[in-house]
């Protein structure tokens, strides 16, 4: 099999879990630092309506960007999520299925499932599960969600998320995700070397503090009133919008250990109120999100 | 008789998890089927156990009830707590009762498995169905081979990639049917086949102890050797170590050179693939590494005041001005000073926010890299020893003064905060800081003044050292009350005590103590505020007096109590001659604030009350 591109790759991917029956959504239009924050994730992960899905997800780090010369970290990269709700008993066979797919030979390679307990405080959300290893390599977080919002889950779902940059630098065996050939001709590093740089700037150097610390007060608010008019769904926008706020404040150095816990609180009780009004909300019949 | 086996597939369990399971399950199998287990399998995607002869039959069982004449009250409750009417209870012995013929094994087999599964309880675990089970990971089948019948389920299942369904002919070839299925079963024997692996390759090590995690991420054993490029060597060597070992699960060789198991797949991929993975790591830890060493540990120092150091207690900028007193304090030197400033340089580098653990060994790798002399460099390493029970203490004198400046400022500053451990919680790890201190001060002859120790802190430490030394607890607590000045004073006269503890001097002190004790200890009020020479009318009362003025207690315990004791006779004849509660108050007194002085004086060398004789 010929090596595919990062292309190549992701198209493996959603061929074969639209083939199963996802929903293929497409990345959230705001700022996220994992795919878990999709509301397509952890929105749909509660309450009793079963799900299926799968998308590529943009994530934002700004505390992970090293201005595009550390070829192992980056403020932005992709993450492949997909959710089962609920998990079906054979779903780690369907994901192994998924490496197949994308053209890992089960049988040369040696995969494992290495424990590994998931936790997310700014969202009040854990779960069980492993980090997948192939030959070493970590491909894949793998959680069987228990808590979202501090909420139990009704219907256990399980949460697939391919780590895209690492999953294509093993299958082209590259060492740097700037060498990645993302279309033919065309590398990782042409497409976003530069972004990563400026970003970095952007990130470390020239976000505003002032400013942030304002607008995640603004954000916090709107999300209060957007509660109380019974929105979740808006609602939930300004907790992500919060929430990348408190990790530019993160990255500019700008918060003691004391006031990151705080901002970090702040963000759990948001999500958390989010959580609760989208339950209840359900409960009254309204359709899901 | 029958052999049964009972098999649980799981996903994935941690190792946490399987030994925890190893420890319940003789216990849980017992109470379900009578009998503990004759083999235990336990490993990533089963738990099994083996019953070589079972009995066919369960026991016959008498629930017993309530007493007959009972009857009316009870019988009704009781026979519907155990599901049966009224009618069916049966007396037996003046008592009612359910009677529970035995079963046939094969009857009860499937209900016992599930019990069994439900009892088993996991530090963390989870849900994943509606079944109400809850387990460290998901339970996808059960099986129950009774000799040579399934009676729950129907297969296992053998190597995950490399197998599928497996029939498990009988009970008693387990181990065969699933050898055959490239899965070995038993724990121990994939331990055996790491450690002949290892050894085979040579120059293993595993300072981090990961082997018992690696024995339950396979179900088959696969050994193999890698190594990675050289340039990498430049790293500080327990960076390296760490991306081996807590990242990845290998075992370290020497060098560049690494081993490491897998649970299958083509020799030569799976290593170029680990190798490739390890290389990234160090690739990673060289970039963070490369840029620590730009800025210079000298750099970092200066951003320490941008760290809070603990919610209440300032920055790490703080910390550091407090360890620079203390060190002084402690009579350190130059050196001593040098490393106090560049102590907590670390905290600001990004390779401790990596490897959080390296903390000290990275700040010593930093000021070695900027020139600094080996007492400074070798002290930041030293910093945070002794670091568990028995552990290391620091070899430099510099690294001595560090470790309990360290240590004074975590205790002062924890309990000035109200962080006190209570019961088995100990989250700043106080204990530990405490009895390192102590061990810093007896095994380390660190001079720690216990002045420096606030007097709650004060208190705490040396409550650990009442269980760190080989005198008996009332021994130091008896020093605890002398004058000794230091942490290690109390220890060198809590061990003199116990030495002397049968000598004439000791018995000669301690009565001479404790008689002055009982007699004028609870009339201190009434005592003089200073004896006056004046009002000592007898003799006795002198020459005791006189005695006492010639006593030298403090320096060489042995000496001091052989002073000390020749207050001995001086006492005996006091007490034969005069009447200490004489009608003269002011001579009473006098004589009051005498006995008391002789005990105070005595009382340096500890408190003789706390021994009994």
């Amino acid at each position: 099999m010929a090596v595919p591109t990062y292309q190549d790759t992701i198209r493996a991917l959603e061929g074969y879990w639209a083939d199963y029956g996802c929903v293929l959504m497409q990345p959230y239009h705001t700022e996220l630092a994992a795919g878990t924050m999709n509301p397509a994730t952890f929105l749909r992960s509660l309450g009793a309506s079963p799900w299926k899905t799968a998308y590529v997800e943009p994530v934002i780090r700004p505390l992970d960007g090293r201005y595009g010369e550390n070829p192992y970290r980056f403020q932005h990269y992709f993450q492949y999520q997909v959710v089962i709700k609920p998990a079906p008993s054979d779903v780690l066979d369907l994901y192994f299925g998924s490496l197949e797919a994308i053209g890992i030979d089960l049988q040369r390679h040696d995969v494992r499932l290495v424990e590994d307990d998931w936790e997310q405080p700014t969202l009040g959300a854990w779960g069980l599960g492993w980090e997948v290893w192939c030959d070493g390599m970590e491909i894949t977080q793998w959680t069987y969600f228990q808590q979202l919002g501090g909420f139990d889950v009704e219907l256990v779902p399980a949460e697939i998320t391919y780590g895209l940059e690492r999953l294509a630098m093993f299958l082209q065996g590259k060492r740097s995700a700037f060498e990645l050939e993302w279309a033919p001709g065309v590398s990782w590093g042409d497409v976003y070397r530069e972004s990563e740089r400026e970003w970095s700037t952007y990130n470390f150097e020239l976000a505003p503090v002032e400013v942030l610390a304002r607008r995640f007060g603004e954000h916090e608010e709107e999300c209060g009133v957007l509660l109380e008019r019974e929105l979740p769904l808006p609602a939930y926008d300004q907790v992500l919008k919060a929430s990348h706020t408190f990790n530019l404040l993160d990255a500019r150095g700008a918060l003691s250990a004391t006031e990151r816990a705080a901002y970090i609180g702040r963000v759990r009780t948001l999500a958390r109120e989010v959580a609760r009004v989208y339950l209840e909300r359900e409960a009254d019949g309204v359709a899901a999100a | 008789m029958a052999s049964l086996l009972l098999e649980i597939g799981c996903e994935e369990l941690p190792a946490g998890a399987c030994r925890e399971a190893e420890e319940q399950l003789p216990a849980l199998a017992k109470r379900e089927l009578g009998t503990a287990p004759d083999s235990l399998f336990v490993g990533p995607r089963r738990l099994a156990l083996r019953f070589d002869d079972l009995p066919e039959q369960t026991p016959d069982e008498w629930l017993k009830g309530p007493p007959v004449e009972l009857r009316e009250k009870a019988a009704a409750g009781f026979a519907k707590k155990h599901g049966v009417d009224v009618e069916e209870l049966v007396e037996r012995d003046g008592f009612l009762g359910v009677e529970r013929p035995g079963r046939p094994l094969r009857d009860v087999v499937p209900e016992r498995l599930d019990a069994i599964v439900r009892g088993l309880s996991f530090s963390k675990s989870m849900r994943w169905d509606d079944s109400g089970i809850r387990f460290a990971r998901p339970v996808r089948w059960t099986l129950a081979v009774l000799e040579s019948e399934a009676v729950v389920g129907t297969t296992s299942f053998g190597h995950r990639f490399r197998s599928g369904a497996l029939e498990i002919t009988d009970a008693a070839g387990y181990e065969e049917c699933l050898r055959a299925a490239d899965v070995e079963p038993v724990a121990e024997e994939r331990r055996r086949q790491i450690v002949d692996g290892l050894d085979a390759i040579g120059g293993w090590s595993d300072p981090a102890g990961v082997l018992a995690e690696v024995v339950h991420l396979v179900e088959s054993v696969q050994v193999l050797e890698g190594s990675f490029d050289e340039r990498f060597l430049q790293l500080p060597e327990r960076v390296v170590v760490t991306a081996m070992q807590s990242h990845q699960r290998y075992f370290p060789l020497g060098g560049n050179r690494f081993a490491f198991v897998s649970n299958g797949g083509d020799r030569e991929v799976v290593r170029a693939g680990n190798e490739n993975v390890l290389e990234g790591r160090l690739d990673d830890a060289s970039f963070t590494f490369e840029r620590d060493v730009r800025v210079g540990i000298d750099s970092l120092a200066e951003r320490l005041g941008a760290i809070t150091y603990f919610k209440g207690a300032g920055s790490f900028a703080d910390k550091t001005e407090r360890l620079r007193r203390l060190v002084s304090e402690l009579g350190g030197g130059e050196a001593t000073l040098e490393a106090a400033r560049l102590a907590k340089a670390d905290q600001a580098s990004e390779l401790v926010r990596e490897f959080p653990d390296l903390e000290g060994y990275i700040g010593a790798e930093y000021a070695r890299l900027a020139g600094y002399p080996e007492a400074v460099s070798s002290a930041l390493e030293e910093q945070y020893l002794p670091d568990a029970a028995g552990g290391p203490l620091p070899q430099t004198e510099s690294g001595k003064v560090i470790a309990a400046a360290d240590k004074i400022d975590t205790l002062a500053t924890s309990f000035s905060l109200g962080h006190r451990p209570s019961g088995s919680r100990d989250p700043y790890g106080l204990r530990r800081a405490a009895i390192g201190l102590n061990r810093l001060a007896v095994d380390g002859g660190l001079m720690v003044p216990r002045s420096l120790l606030p007097d709650e802190v004060r208190d705490f430490v040396e409550e650990r050292l009442e269980g760190l030394l080989e005198a008996p607890v009332e021994f130091v607590r008896a020093a605890r009350a002398s004058a000794a000045p230091d942490l290690g004073g109390v220890a060198r006269v809590a061990q003199a005590l116990y030495e002397e503890r049968e000598s004439t001097a000791f018995d000669g002190v301690h009565t001479a103590y404790e008689r002055a004790h009982r007699l004028a200890g609870r009339a201190a009020d009434d005592a003089a505020a200073e004896v006056d020479r004046g009002l000592l009318k007898e003799d006795a009362e002198r020459a005791l007096a006189d005695g006492l003025a010639q006593v030298e207690v403090d320096g060489d315990v042995r000496r001091a109590l052989e002073s000390g004791a020749t207050l001995a006779p001086l006492m005996e004849r006091f007490f034969d001659e005069v009447l200490v509660m004489d009608e003269d108050e002011a001579v009473r007194a006098n004589r009051l604030r005498l006995l008391l002085d002789v005990r105070d004086a005595l009382g340096r060398l500890g408190d003789f009350s706390q021994i009994p004789r």
